[in-house]
C-alpha cells in the first residue's frame, strides 16, 4: 500500500505536468500531416507523349498483383490511332482499391511505365463503389494528381546490381588484385573494370568530388558493386566510383555497369535520379535492367 | 410558515437548475480536463472549443431505443434511474452557497447529507438486481460491498468539522470556520488528513476511478448501467456528475470554510471552491489506475478507518483541551 501512495503521486504529478504541456493532436480533417516521401493513396494511368494511351494491356501487372485487385481486358493489336503502328492496347482496366495493399508491384512490373501510383486523393470514401477505380477514373487521376515518387524505370534502378553483360569487356589485368579480401571478386572487378573508360569519358572534374561522395551513397541501396568500389579504394578506385558518378550523364559507352553506382544513388540525390530514368527509356535494347 | 415554504421552493427550483447545468458543464470540462492531462485536444467539433459537447450528447441519448430486458424486473427497472437523480440532487438542499443562499439549512444538515450519500446505493443495487444480467448484479453487489465500506471512513471524517464546531448544521460549521480558521488551516494536522479521508471516501462512495471497481469497463462491461439505454444510462451518468458536484460543495462546507474569503462576495468563494476540490477528484480519476477489490477493502478498513477514528479522538482531545 505504501508503494501504491507513491506510485499514485508520482502519476498525479506526470498527469499534471501533462496539463502543462501542448497537446499532441493533429486536428485531421483541418490539419493534414507532411505525407511521408513514399506516401501513395491511389493510382493513375499515364499517356505517352504523343498522346496515345501508354497500357499495352500486357497483364503482367494483373499477374504479379498479390491481391488480384486488377482486371484487364486485353483488346489485342491493333493500329494505333496516333501513330499508325501496330501495338496492344487494354479495352478496359479496373483496379479495386477495397483490397489494394499498396504494394506497388504493379508499378514496379509495367514495362511501359503506364501505371503509377498517386499522393491523392484521400483514400477514404463514403462508399466501396468510390473505391473502385475504373479505367476513366484511372485516366483522370492522371491529370489532376499528384505524382507519387516512383514509376517502374526509377523502381527497378533501385533493385540489385545489374547483371554484367557489358562490364568485362575492358576488364584489365589489374583487377583481380585490387579486389580487396572481402568483397566478392566479380564485384571488384566490375568496380575496377568500368572505371577505366569512365574515367576516360570525364577524367578531371568527378575525380575530384568522388572519394567522400561514393561511401555517402552507398549504404542507402545496398548495391553490392558500389560497395566493393568503395572498398576498393586504394589502388585505382577513387577516380572510377568518381567516373561512374560523372559517366551517368555524359558518356553512354560506360553505360553497361557504371551508370549502376549512378543510378542506384537517384533517390538520394535527385539530379542524377532525374537524369538515370530517361536514359534506359531511350535506348531499351540489350540491357533493360542493367541500363537503368 | 408559508414564508419559508415559499423560500424553499424558489431556492430549490434555483439550486435544482444551477447543478443540473453545472453538471452539464461538468460533463464538457471533464471531457476537455481529461484529455489535457492525457495531452489530448478533447472535444472542439460541436460549438466553440466543443462547449455544446454535452447538448449533443443527451441529444444522443435521447434518440437511442429505450430497452428494458425481457426478463428484468421492469417496474424497479425503470425506477431506479430516477431515484439515482434524486437522491443525489437531495443532498444539495442543505448546501451553503452562502449565509443567505441555502435552500433549507437544517440542523442536522451534516447527517442528512450522509444519510442521503447512502441512499444512493439504493438505486445503484436496485439497477443491478432488476436488470437479471449477471454483470450488472456483480456491479450492483460490488457497489454496495464498496459504499458501506467507505461509509465509515466518510462518516468518521465528516465528524471532526462536526465536532470542532459543535454544530450539525452546515451554516454553523461554515461561520465557525470564518469566525477562527478553516479547519484545513487550524488544526491542520487534524483538518488536512481529515480533509483527504473525505475526498478518498468521496471518491470511492461516487464510484469514481480509483475506486470504479462497481463498472469495471474491463471486467463487468458497464456495471449496474449494462443493460440501460438512452435517456435512463443518462440519468445514472448524470448521478454520478450531481455526486461529485455536490460532495464537492459539502467538502467545501465542511473543511474549505465555504463561503468565507477576501474581497469577493461569499457565494464567489464557495463556488471558486467547490470546483477546485471537483478539478482535484477529476485530476486523480484520470492519474490514477484502478484498485483490486481487495486493495480496496485493505485501503478502506486497514487504514482510512483507524485514521479517522483517531481524528476523531484527536479532535475531540482538541476541543476539550484548547
Amino acid at each position: 500500500m505504501r508503494s501504491y501512495f507513491a506510485t499514485a503521486a508520482r502519476a498525479l504529478s506526470t498527469s499534471l505536468r501533462n496539463l502543462l504541456r501542448r497537446p499532441v493532436t493533429v486536428e485531421f480533417p483541418k490539419v493534414i500531416r507532411q505525407r511521408a516521401e513514399r506516401y501513395r493513396s491511389s493510382f493513375a494511368l499515364l499517356h505517352e507523349e504523343d498522346g496515345d494511351e501508354a497500357c499495352i494491356g500486357c497483364l503482367q501487372c494483373e499477374r504479379i498483383c498479390p491481391s488480384q485487385v486488377i482486371a484487364i481486358k486485353a483488346g489485342g493489336k491493333r493500329e494505333s490511332p496516333i501513330s499508325g503502328k501496330k501495338r496492344g492496347y487494354a479495352d478496359d482496366f479496373v483496379l479495386d482499391l477495397n483490397a489494394c495493399i499498396y504494394c506497388e508491384l504493379c508499378v514496379q512490373v509495367c514495362p511501359t511505365d503506364a501505371i503509377v501510383m498517386t499522393r491523392e486523393p484521400e483514400v477514404p470514401a463514403y462508399g466501396r463503389e468510390e473505391l473502385v477505380l475504373t479505367m476513366a477514373k484511372l485516366y483522370a487521376n492522371e491529370k489532376s494528381k499528384h505524382r507519387a515518387w516512383g514509376d517502374a524505370t526509377r523502381l527497378n534502378g533501385m533493385q540489385v546490381p545489374p547483371k554484367a553483360p557489358a562490364a568485362p569487356k575492358p576488364a584489365s589485368p589489374t583487377a583481380p588484385a585490387a579486389g580487396s579480401p572481402a568483397a566478392g571478386p566479380t564485384a571488384a572487378e566490375k568496380a575496377n573494370g568500368g572505371s577505366p573508360p569512365a574515367a576516360a569519358a570525364s577524367p578531371a572534374a568527378p575525380s575530384s568530388t568522388a572519394p567522400p561522395v561514393a561511401p555517402a551513397e552507398v549504404p542507402v541501396t545496398g548495391n553490392a558493386a558500389s560497395g566493393s568500389a568503395a572498398s576498393a579504394g586504394p589502388p585505382p578506385a577513387s577516380p572510377p566510383s568518381g567516373g561512374a558518378a560523372g559517366a551517368t550523364a555524359s558518356a553512354p559507352p560506360a553505360s553497361g555497369t557504371t551508370p549502376a553506382t549512378g543510378a542506384s544513388s537517384a533517390p538520394v540525390t535527385s539530379p542524377s535520379g532525374a537524369d538515370a530514368p530517361a536514359a534506359p527509356g531511350t535506348p531499351p535494347t540489350g540491357s533493360g535492367e542493367g541500363g537503368s | 410558515m408559508s414564508e419559508g415554504l415559499v423560500h424553499g421552493v424558489v431556492y430549490s427550483v434555483v439550486i435544482v437548475t444551477v447543478v443540473l447545468t453545472a453538471t452539464a458543464m461538468a460533463l464538457w470540462f471533464e471531457r476537455k480536463f481529461a484529455a489535457r492531462l492525457q495531452t489530448r485536444l478533447g472535444p472542439t467539433m460541436v460549438g466553440p472549443s466543443g462547449l455544446l459537447q454535452p447538448v449533443a450528447d443527451l441529444l444522443k441519448l435521447l434518440q437511442k431505443e429505450d430497452i428494458v430486458p425481457a426478463n428484468a424486473d421492469a417496474v424497479i427497472f425503470n425506477l431506479v434511474p430516477l431515484l439515482a437523480a434524486l437522491a443525489a440532487l437531495g443532498a444539495a438542499a442543505v448546501v451553503p452557497f452562502s449565509p443567505s443562499v441555502v435552500a433549507s439549512d437544517l440542523d442536522v444538515g451534516v447527517l442528512y447529507v450522509l444519510a442521503i450519500g447512502a441512499v444512493t446505493v439504493l438505486p445503484v443495487f436496485g439497477a443491478g438486481w432488476a436488470s437479471n444480467n449477471k454483470l450488472a448484479l456483480l456491479g450492483g453487489m460490488r457497489a454496495v460491498a464498496q459504499s458501506i465500506s467507505y461509509e465509515v471512513p466518510l462518516l468518521l471524517s465528516a465528524m471532526v468539522p462536526v465536532i470542532l464546531s459543535g454544530s450539525l448544521r452546515l451554516g454553523t460549521i461554515v461561520q465557525a470556520q470564518a469566525d477562527h480558521h478553516w479547519f484545513v488551516v487550524w488544526p491542520f494536522f487534524i483538518g488536512i488528513p481529515a480533509f483527504f479521508i473525505f475526498v478518498l471516501a468521496m471518491l470511492a462512495e461516487s464510484n469514481r476511478i480509483p475506486f470504479d471497481i462497481p463498472e469495471a469497463e474491463s471486467e463487468l462491461v458497464a456495471g449496474v448501467t449494462t443493460e440501460y439505454t438512452g435517456i435512463k444510462f443518462a440519468l445514472f451518468y448524470m448521478a454520478e456528475y450531481i455526486h461529485t458536484l455536490v460532495a464537492s460543495a459539502v467538502g467545501a462546507a465542511l473543511f474549505l470554510g465555504g463561503w468565507d474569503g477576501p474581497f469577493r462576495p461569499g457565494l464567489h468563494w464557495m463556488v471558486l471552491k467547490t470546483l477546485l476540490l471537483f478539478v482535484a477528484v477529476y485530476w486523480i480519476r484520470w492519474s490514477l489506475l484502478r484498485f483490486r477489490s481487495d486493495q480496496l477493502m485493505a485501503l478502506c478498513w486497514k487504514y482510512l478507518v483507524p485514521a479517522s477514528v483517531l481524528l476523531v479522538g484527536a479532535a475531540a482531545v482538541w476541543v476539550v483541551l484548547v
